[in-house]
């Protein structure tokens, strides 16, 4: 077993780091130099794929912020024809739809990787887990479709009727029950973002120690009070990194979302109204944008965007990284 | 305090300890039992989901769908040809640009240790995470506006930057976990680090390479959006295909929509189900 620090994880030092230092000073024979200059080029290739794309979206979206100023960023109105633009309502409805969607897969995830990990048997809990891996491999624009074709009559006649007749909640849900909206929206990110959900939520339980376990049903705890007092408490970071990656990947789906929003990009009265987000906004204007100042626009949309998931997904990093034991590579825990 | 408590305050201490077990047995059903259909609510979209793809897809499914070019709506017998085809060389194209600069850089991230690298490897975690709608716009203003032109190269280009963070943190994950004592010992043997390189490190984490690199493939092939910005017609790729039909409302055009989504589900459900496979050998390898 290779401890954590190993894998590159910081918070610890790599036990191997010395010898590697003391062998990487060596000098090189005959042979080394290609090798050496081939492994500089791919991480060279790497770091400048990485700054090329930085580059080219905030140059992109140059002009577009030059011609809107810095209002560009809550300015509300987004109306190519009249040479106005602005990212405002369209944050508005990313923040909407992934808050919305985190209120879904939040309960739902964690209690799937609760389940999963602590209270169902192996012979449950195997293929289940097989199953909602499925569910990360599916592509979005096949959710998306599912979404579109299967969804909307659903919610039109029955669901958003249904959720707008309740009592109090019922204001929420109110006006024309349409099927694309930010509801619908929200709900098909809650479905694309589940798998991260319950995979990295599931990975950080079942690393708290056997020990807490037995320690809490040793003070007298039943199964649940050791979930919900030793364990959940004991993974929190992890699970606090896992619905950070969960925001993270529902502001930036772009292509279902613009299949089941509406594409409206006005503040929504309710959340069955339709909607737009950056990323579906980002998917209908492009098209159509008139070259120069709008296609900057739509550019400087995808800035906005990239900011955002960007500061995001550094949040989620660092939080996997300061959970000891807990800590996982994104990659290897999304398999 | 008496040695030994009076019957009836020991009755009253039993009687309030059964109460609290019974209230917390209880809480814990309902909670135990909450969480169960969570698992069920958690299930059940794919379910569905895989239900009315096969079933509706069934129906579009051929072999003259499969091997036909696509024709006008009022004409039948078209077929989607273009788009596996358009999807396999675009994806094809990205693996060329995409498998050796990733391995590379996983040696570099695999032999050194340093600013430089952890910055490299932040860089990964976090691009891992960028939108693929960014990346499709990042091709965009790189290639297809200098060149003027909308095509595979510039589709491809953008798979392969999607991909590589993926490969790179899960190739050196696999270096680390197979490779790290022996990547020690063939250098303390003398050996050229190009050779243990090749003979060493990518001879024994090959398995877990295939895994990772075979879920990068999966997810590249499911990609939209970065599509979207990149190729000049729908026709070009199955992906783009589902979206512009499927957002039409004629029947055909569904129909053909979920065909398509059935051929690219399975191709990816096979690429998961291979890398499963793989992970599992290795698995049993190790025992």
């Amino acid at each position: 077993m290779i401890p954590d620090a190993a894998l590159g994880l910081p918070g610890g030092v790599d036990p191997g780091s010395h010898v590697r230092r003391a062998l990487a000073g060596r000098r090189t024979r005959a042979g080394e130099p290609a090798y050496m200059a081939l492994r500089w080029a791919g991480a060279g290739l790497f770091g400048a794929l990485v700054i090329a794309l930085l580059v080219s979206i905030a140059g992109g979206s140059g002009q577009a912020l030059v011609h809107s100023g810095i209002g560009f960023l809550w300015s509300a109105t987004w109306n190519p024809a009249a040479g106005q633009y602005g990212a405002g309502i369209l944050v508005v409805g990313t923040l909407l739809t992934t808050a919305v969607a985190m209120v879904i897969v939040v309960p739902i995830g964690l209690g799937t990787a609760a389940f999963l990990s602590e209270l169902a048997p192996s012979w449950l809990a195997a293929p289940l887990s097989t199953l909602i891996g499925l569910l990360a491999a599916v592509p979005s624009i096949v959710v998306g479709l599912w979404g579109l074709i299967v969804l909307t009559p659903i919610f039109a006649n029955q669901v958003e009727p249904f959720l707008a007749s309740m009592p109090v909640l019922g204001w929420l849900f109110r006006g024309e029950a349409y099927g694309p909206s930010i509801l619908l929206a929200s709900v098909v990110l809650a479905v694309m973002t589940l798998p991260t959900m319950v995979a990295l939520s599931r990975t950080a339980l079942a690393a708290v120690p056997v020990a807490d376990r037995e320690a809490a049903l040793a003070l007298g705890a039943t199964r649940w009070q050791a979930v919900r007092r030793a364990v959940i408490p004991a993974a929190r970071s992890g699970i606090q990194a896992a619905v950070t990656l969960a925001v993270g990947r529902a502001m930036g789906e772009s292509i279902a979302v613009a299949m089941v929003i509406g594409n409206r990009p006005a503040i929504p009265a309710s959340l069955t109204a339709p909607g737009a987000t950056l990323g579906s906004a980002i998917v209908n204007q492009f098209a159509e944008a008139s070259p120069g100042i709008g296609t900057s626009s739509v550019i400087a949309l995808g800035f906005v965007l990239l900011i955002l998931t960007v500061a995001v997904n550094a949040g989620g990093q660092a939080l996997l990284r300061r959970g000891h034991g807990t800590a996982v590579s994104t990659a290897g825990a999304l398999r | 305090m008496s040695a030994v408590l009076a019957p009836r305050r020991r009755e009253l201490i039993r009687a309030a300890a059964e109460r609290s077990l019974t209230r917390r047995r209880l809480t814990g059903r309902i909670a135990q039992g909450l969480c169960a259909v969570a698992a069920v609510a958690a299930v059940a979209p794919l379910v569905t989901l895989l239900y009315y793809t096969i079933s509706r897809g069934a129906g579009a499914l051929s072999w003259g769908f499969l091997v036909n070019a696509p024709t006008p709506p009022t004409i039948s017998g078209g077929g989607i040809s273009t788009a596996i085809v358009g999807s396999a060389e675009i994806v094809g194209l990205a693996l060329v640009l995409a498998i050796p600069t990733s391995l590379l850089a996983a040696l570099f991230l695999f032999e050194r240790s340093g600013r430089l690298a952890a910055a490299l490897r932040f860089s990964a975690d976090v691009l891992t995470g960028v939108p693929s709608i960014i990346i499709g716009i990042s091709a965009y203003t790189l290639l297809v506006l200098p060149l003027r032109q909308f095509g595979n190269l510039a589709a491809a280009f953008a798979l392969a930057v999607l991909m590589l963070p993926i490969m790179i943190r899960a190739d050196e994950e696999a270096m680390r976990t197979i490779a790290l004592d022996l990547w020690e010992a063939g250098i303390a043997l003398g050996a050229r680090r190009g050779r243990v390189a090749r003979s060493v490190v990518l001879r024994g984490a090959l398995p877990d390479l295939v895994t990772g690199n075979l879920l990068a493939i999966a997810r590249a092939v499911g990609e939209t959006a970065p599509l979207l910005f990149t190729l000049a017609t729908p026709l070009a790729a199955m992906t783009l295909l589902i979206y512009t039909d499927g957002t039409q409302a004629f029947p055909v055009a569904q129909q053909t929509a979920w065909g398509t989504a059935l051929v690219l589900l399975g191709f990816v459900l096979l690429l998961s189900v291979a890398a499963k496979i793989a992970a599992w050998r290795i698995s049993q390898r190790a025992r």
